[in-house]
């Protein structure tokens, strides 16, 4: 009988998902929880798995589609009588699953003794492994692994010989989970991705706690692993007098209220930024390891570092060189307001050629900004405070705020690097300069 | 007030499972406190294991001796002089224990000499040759171990009613030997005194000897020891004991089939009626530990006791009360006190007796296969047929190995025979691997070895042994 496998709503909030590539293709046979896809959500990649066997008959989109959830994936042709069409959230972790992750139960007290005998040798405490035979069958190993990973290893289907668990089958099932629990409805309480795997006690203490890292937390990881591995950083501080641009937009405050729109410092700075790019071309650019050249983009798609409740998010301004300050300014406040409630499409969340990052009010007196690989320079931006400075001989207070740029050292010469940052410092300093290079 | 100490770790008791938990305790930087009121290396190292197995070497030496004119051998005049065999036997123990305190220290370990017993959840008062002192600890691990049972109306004196430590240390021996239980510690001794000129009687309460083996695993000890002279008297009681004047003793034992009594005369009992672990006196209800109905320390599969920061392992911890599950029951606490995700999850203890010929046994049976819902395939393979069993002039008994019928995985092995101790090694390697017993049966084994024997009886179970006549199934 056919079965209709309709895409799940991944995360709160999706409306669509983008189909990154099919792993299966009409006609294979898959069993359950074979990979079938790979999809792109505004939060993380997915990979959905079948949650039935049977044979593949039609596959609902290409690759490059975007599917809308609640549409046919794919179907299969699956033996028995089952529902016709997947559950809500097929891809959501089984129950059984939840007993590798739940919590222990709340652990003896160290100073208080119970007087009663644990239930049995596999009682209370999470260490509290069964001794003995009717276990999967292992090697000792493999056991080994599954327990650093927090696996119950007799969770685990076994590939080998016999149904002998096998190293990748603890892999395979450790990642299995990771993409089922990313592809879990996200729920406001959920949304930091980082629910306990194991607690396990060391040292006596009750409170440590082992995070298993999930779904845009995982992404976070991997991403900036895979910047600071590569990337040669550089960070070059600088301090930019901000009074003319506390004038400036104060002055443009009343036109840009009328319009509707909030404006705040960043897209100032993102216009100084989009202005130094024009003459600095090669950091609106990214690194193309694999084929050991510099990719120099034509358009500019500025990335808006911005945290949300699920972890560091970076929001996309497309073709931002196109944009006034005033539309600028529009979409940073919609771009932002959309990471937050995880609603960004994947066109606003990937794709970016230069990326900003500013912590507003704590972004602190300067910083090492790690650039958003494979781009090859960020700009971090700091509090704007009023400091004592010299002006013509003499201590004044003025409105400050220093800028951190790191960029990538391999394909950029620091002097290269310093002209960027001090263009950007020269557009900050007297914002009517950039009325003459806007177009 | 005397000092008092602190540690982050702290054992109690340095056999076996104690101080192989302060060596990993070191390891892992704890910097572990290892308290031992006796000798480093408990019962195993200086009145168990090791000086059983010298003894037992030393003897079984004689009796080849004696007995080798079939290779043309022949000694009739075979001296023994047993305090020179205890000695040699003492210095064997001498420097196994002394190794044991250079590791604990060099892995940073600090050794204190004492009686220790729990004042509360984390101190420990421990009474040495320094005086009374105080621990503070942050985890304890308690490896007390295990001492003799007696059994009631055979209390130990040290002179008619002995047990293994002392029949481990005679420089003569006693001519008329009666022992008391016939499980593996009785055999075991009971063999070396037999063979070192002793007339043994073993009395067992059970139908068999060996009773935690199967029956024709004891077969050919049984066997051996009784054409070596000694007697066992099975399903057998033993009632009491008197004294005699000239010295010795008489026993009194009654048949449990019809209940009929008579008198053994006997110059000491050995008593080896099973041990009893050593939970007792160490304070620990003050500490809150919980104990089951035996007397055993309750843990977890980590070996935690019911007080989440105190450990337990070795034979106070429970049974198999094996030197090898007390060491890595050692290992497991304290990578747990380090932090590390361990846990005894071990598929099989390997258990070994030094019996002549040596039985060993790892995994399961096929009876208790069978219980645990399997269709098991046993199949074996007699030494009879294996030449270096041959040429070492000793090819009584076999290897059987049990696997599942569906999957061909080896679910146990039992072995006895030649260096059966040594051969069951690998068979525990292929458990805990999961092999099939193709996997064993396609494994090249060196020839002529006995290990020859495992693999044949692997190709025995797939129904293809090479050196066997065509297979019954």
């Amino acid at each position: 009988m056919r079965y209709e496998f309709k895409l799940p709503d991944l995360a709160e909030g999706m409306v669509e998902g983008e189909i990154v590539g099919w792993l299966v293709a009409a006609g294979d046979a898959v069993v359950a929880e074979q990979p079938m896809v790979e999809v792109m959500t505004d939060k993380a990649t997915v990979v959905i798995s079948s949650p039935r066997p049977g044979t593949v008959l039609e596959l609902g989109y290409q690759s490059g589609d975007i599917a809308p959830v609640g549409t046919t994936l794919f179907v299969l042709e699956v033996e028995g009588a089952a529902p016709e069409v997947s559950p809500e959230a097929p891809s959501a972790p089984a129950p059984g699953d939840q007993t590798t992750t739940s919590r222990p139960k709340a652990a003896p007290k160290l100073e208080a003794p119970a007087a009663s005998a644990p239930a049995s040798r596999a009682g209370d405490g999470p260490a509290a492994v069964a001794r003995g035979a009717g276990k999967a069958v292992a090697t000792p190993a493999t056991r080994r692994l599954a327990r650093e990973l927090g696996i119950d290893i007799a969770q685990i289907e076994g590939s080998g010989p016999a149904g002998r668990v096998t190293q990748e089958d603890v892999r395979a099932h450790v990642d299995g989970k990771q993409r089922r629990e990313a592809a879990a409805p996200v729920s406001p309480a959920t949304a930091h991705a980082m629910a306990p795997l194991v607690a396990r006690r060391t040292e006596g203490e009750e409170s440590d706690k082992r995070v298993p890292l999930r779904g845009l937390r995982r992404a976070i990881y991997e991403t900036m692993t895979r910047s600071k591995s590569t990337a040669a950083h550089f960070t070059y501080v600088e301090e930019v007098e901000c009074t003319n641009l506390v004038q400036a937009r104060e002055r443009l405050r009343a036109a840009s209220d009328a319009a509707g729109v909030r404006l705040s410092y960043l897209p100032f700075i993102a216009k100084a930024s989009l202005l130094a790019l024009r003459a600095f071309p090669k950091m609106n650019a990214t690194m193309d390891d694999a084929a050991g050249e510099l990719v120099l983009w034509g358009h500019h798609h500025l990335g808006i570092a911005a945290a949300t409740d699920a972890g560091l998010t970076v929001p996309v301004i497309r073709f931002a060189d196109d944009l006034t300050l005033i539309e600028l300014a529009a979409r940073v406040v919609d771009l932002s307001d959309k990471a937050r409630r995880g609603r960004l499409s994947p066109d606003e969340s990937r794709g970016s050629t230069f990326t900003i990052t500013s912590l507003g009010r704590i972004g602190g007196l300067h910083a090492t900004p790690i650039i958003n690989h494979p781009e090859v320079a960020i700009l971090g931006v700091h509090k704007m405070e009023p400091r004592a400075v010299v002006r013509e001989g003499q201590v004044v207070a003025r409105q400050m705020m220093n800028i951190s740029l790191s960029f990538d050292h391999r394909v950029i010469d620091g002097h290269e690097g310093a002209a960027f940052a001090q263009r950007i410092k020269t557009y900050l300093e007297d914002p009517d300069l950039m009325l003459l290079e806007m177009r | 007030m005397a000092e008092t100490l602190e540690t982050r770790a702290v054992v109690i008791g340095a056999g076996p499972a104690g101080y192989v938990a302060a060596i990993r305790l070191g390891q892992l930087g704890l910097e572990p406190v290892l308290v031992e009121k006796g000798e480093l290396g408990g019962t195993c190292l200086n009145v168990g294991c090791i000086p059983s197995k010298a003894l037992i070497s030393a003897s079984k030496l004689v009796h080849q001796l004696g007995h080798s004119s079939e290779m043309g051998i022949s000694c009739p005049d075979v001296k023994v002089d047993l305090a020179q065999m205890m000695r040699w036997k003492d210095g064997i123990v001498g420097r196994l224990t002394g190794g044991v305190g250079q590791l604990v220290k060099g892995h940073g370990g600090r050794v204190v000499q004492g009686a220790a017993s729990f004042e509360d959840a984390h101190t420990l008062r421990i009474d040495g040759p320094e005086g009374e002192r105080r621990l503070r600890f942050e985890h304890a691990i308690v490896a007390t171990g295990s001492a003799p049972a007696s059994l009631p109306g055979f209390e130990f004196d040290g002179r008619s009613v002995v047990g293994s430590t002392e029949a481990l240390a005679w420089t003569t021996a006693p001519e008329r030997l009666l022992v008391i239980g016939g499980g593996y510690i009785g055999m075991e001794l009971g063999g070396v005194w037999q063979r070192l000129g002793s007339r043994v009687t073993v009395v067992e309460f059970e139908d068999r000897v060996l009773p935690g083996f199967d029956k024709d695993l004891a077969r050919p000890v049984v066997k051996r020891f009784q054409a070596q002279g000694g007697t066992l008297l099975t399903g057998t009681k033993a009632r009491g004991f008197r004294a005699l004047k000239g010295g010795g003793v008489e026993v009194e034992v009654e048949s449990r089939k019809d209940g009929t009594r008579r008198a053994l005369e006997a110059d000491v009992i050995l008593l080896t009626v099973g041990r009893r672990p050593l939970s007792g006196g160490l304070g620990l209800e003050k500490a809150g530990v919980a104990l089951d109905a035996r007397g055993f320390i309750v843990v977890d599969g980590a070996q935690r006791t019911n007080v989440s920061h105190i450990f337990a392992v070795g034979d106070v911890a429970g049974e198999p009360m094996l030197a090898h599950k007390g060491s890595k029951e050692g290992e497991v606490a304290a990578e747990v006190i380090a932090g590390r995700p361990s846990a005894f999850d071990t598929s099989a203890v390997p258990a070994v007796v030094f019996t002549d010929p040596e039985i060993a046994t790892v995994g399961m049976t096929e009876g208790e296969a069978k219980a645990a819902g399997y269709e098991p395939r046993a199949a074996r393979f007699g030494f009879a047929g294996n030449g270096r069993a041959l040429s070492l002039n000793d090819a009584e008994g076999f290897v059987r190995l049990v696997a599942c019928a569906e999957t061909g995985r080896l679910l146990g092995a039992q072995i006895v025979g030649p260096e059966a101790s040594n051969l069951i090694a690998e068979l525990g390697l292929a458990l805990e691997m999961g092999a099939l017993v193709s996997d064993i049966g396609l494994t090249i084994h060196a020839h002529p070895t006995l290990a020859e024997a495992v693999m044949e009886a692997a190709n025995a179970v797939s129904g293809h042994a090479i050196h066997a006549p065509p297979s019954r199934r």
